[in-house]
């Protein structure tokens, strides 16, 4: 059985956030919740570089081991999902996550936290597929219709794979054996190219 | 009575160095005891997605579209 993974490769991400759009688009995701982010390390330094980054569905998944109600479960493939009637909306994933996956919606006055929301790998919760008690506390399942997450489909520099873990491995180990191993964005390389010598 | 000044004064002194040594040193011992947290088991609704994602076409499906959609040209 395949693993779904993520995989955001630095030297192509332009940092242009469609991937963010795409995701709360498509989910119809609520204000102050974003399930996606892109961040970016030396901003307006040469050498900046960007990464997307959301839910990594991990396979030992911390959150799913600090939870107080058990309601995290994860599906055949490696994706981790939720079941939001059960989550008390606690955040102690929240603080176990290392990538700030959880979020949570204001829903009231005095800072009181609604269900916790994250990164579904576009594959809905624990409902009937595509009815609309799934679409409307989880987004749209897409893995049930046979596609795969609208973030990395939307990406027009293909930074962001998501798909089966071996096949995204076999794509950027491509991507490697092309480009060489070290970044070539800046240096000797990019400015007086290699010579065919 | 100088005397017993003085003795006073160093048991004072002597009193003072043990307090702040012990204060210093207070949480600098390291635990040992690692609290291990394990997931327990999900107590949700059933997802009827798991068992589509045993569906050999399904899972064909979402092969090709990663090699139709995400891979160089």
């Amino acid at each position: 059985m395949a693993r779904m993974k993520f995989l955001c490769d630095a030297e192509r991400c332009i940092e242009c956030n469609g991937c963010v759009t795409a995701c709360k688009n498509e989910h119809e995701v609520p204000w102050g919740v974003n399930r996606r982010r892109v961040v970016t390390l030396d901003d307006g330094v040469p050498g900046e570089k960007s990464i997307s980054v959301a839910c990594m569905h991990c396979t030992d998944a911390p959150c799913a081991a600090v939870c107080p109600v058990d309601c995290f479960y994860t599906t055949d493939d490696g994706v981790v999902l939720h079941d939001k009637d059960l989550c008390i909306g606690c955040g102690y994933c929240f603080y176990a996550c290392p990538f700030g996956a959880p979020q949570f919606p204001q829903k009231e006055a005095f800072g009181v936290r609604g269900k916790m929301d994250k990164c579904t790998f576009c594959a809905g919760g624990p409902e009937e597929d595509n009815s609309a008690a799934e679409r409307e506390k989880y987004g749209r399942n897409r893995i049930a219709e046979g596609k795969l997450p609208l973030c990395a489909e939307m990406c027009s520099t293909k930074a962001l794979l998501a798909g089966d873990g071996d096949m995204v491995a076999d794509i950027y180990r491509d991507r490697i054996t092309k480009r060489g191993g070290r970044p070539e964005t800046w240096g000797w390389e990019t400015a007086y190219k290699k010579s065919d010598a | 009575m100088t005397k017993s000044i003085m003795k006073t004064s160093r048991a004072l002194a002597v009193a003072m160095v043990v307090g702040i040594a012990s204060l210093s040193s207070t949480g600098c011992t390291e635990r040992s005891a690692v609290t291990w947290h394990e997931p327990g088991v999900y107590k949700g609704g059933d997802d009827p997605l798991l068992a589509k994602q045993k569906d050999s076409q399904q899972i064909a499906a979402l092969q090709e579209r990663l090699v139709m959609g995400q891979s160089d040209r």
